[in-house]
């Protein structure tokens, strides 16, 4: 009886392990593994910090909310009078996405030897170079 | 009939905002600490305990929960831009808004960060991105250190509740 009772363990504990090395190998040749997705996401985070930065800088957003009367417009459009204020960091953060998602699908289509070249340590040098930037533009509230 | 006031809402939807937040910096904490730091020998101390843990476990959790709380933030963000900031400048907190706005530009630095980050995390036994992972986890778990204590602050300063 209890050696009926082991074998069904260890059989039972046979199949986790496979099942668990099945979904490990899974996982690895998903997304992660994919060559297309690397050229993807690497270019989508090194050039998404900087492509912010000139959104914030040329005032490119894509579209302007006013929380006032809930009303969304396309590109900019400044505060009107009886309207109260607009909020333009939405449409900041929509340019950018959709510009990096361009860069991203770009660097997908280039020959891997090219995305390859792309230095790797770009995509923490440039969130950190943003920062003196964007002090930089805050500077009204800080001389206020 | 309303079964809650307009106040009450908001303020539940910050504490939602907060809840996410609090998970992210846990999350991003512990994975920062694990790849600067990392533990050599098993046991010791309680701060030795912080820095062991599998670190690759939580490169999900942290994208889904950056999102989350980067969408409850964004949704909360247009009351604030009525009920609190015009308040703020009325009484001349100006450098405490300068910080907000500063806030919510490191949040979207960090938003475009997560693809790369999950990348180089789902291939951490890759060596060749040793350096890139540690330092994109470090500066993203400084990034929501930042937008946690400016957020703590700002609450402090005027919540949606005052």
């Amino acid at each position: 009886m209890n050696t009926t009772a082991n074998n069904a363990t260890t059989t039972a504990a046979a199949t986790a392990t496979t099942t668990t090395s099945t979904t490990t190998r899974a996982a690895r040749s998903s997304l992660a593994a994919s060559v297309k997705f690397k050229a993807f996401a690497l270019s989508f985070s090194t050039f998404g910090p900087v492509i912010y930065c000139f959104c914030q800088f040329f005032n490119w957003p894509l579209f302007t909310f006013h929380p006032v009367t809930n009303r969304l417009v396309w590109g900019y459009e400044g505060p009107r009078p009886g309207e109260g204020p607009n909020m333009l960091w939405y449409g900041w953060t929509a340019t950018t996405l959709l510009v990096a998602v361009v860069v991203g699908v770009v660097a997908m289509m280039l020959p891997a030897r090219m995305t390859k070249k792309m230095p790797l340590a770009l995509m923490w040098l440039f969130p950190i170079l943003a920062i003196p930037y964007i002090v930089y533009s805050l500077m009204p509230w800080w001389t206020h | 009939m309303d079964i809650i006031s307009v106040g009450a809402f908001w303020t539940i939807w910050l504490l939602v905002h907060l809840l996410f937040s609090v998970g992210l910096l846990g999350a991003l904490t512990h994975q920062a600490m694990a790849v600067a730091l990392p533990v050599r020998r098993a046991a010791g101390g309680i701060v030795t305990r912080f820095r062991a843990v599998p670190a690759p476990g939580y490169a999900t959790a942290v994208c889904v929960l950056w999102v989350l709380t980067f969408i409850v933030g964004s949704y909360i963000y247009t009351k604030y831009r009525i009920f609190v900031r015009i308040p703020l400048e009325q009484s001349g907190y100006f450098k405490t808004q300068g910080f907000f706005d500063f806030k919510e530009h490191v949040a979207s630095l960090g938003l475009v960060l997560l693809p790369g980050y999950w990348y180089l995390w789902k291939n951490a036994q890759n060596e060749e991105y040793d350096t890139a992972r540690k330092m994109v986890t470090v500066v993203l778990a400084v990034m929501c250190w930042f937008l946690f204590i400016v957020g703590h602050v700002l609450n402090n300063t005027r919540g949606f509740g005052s």
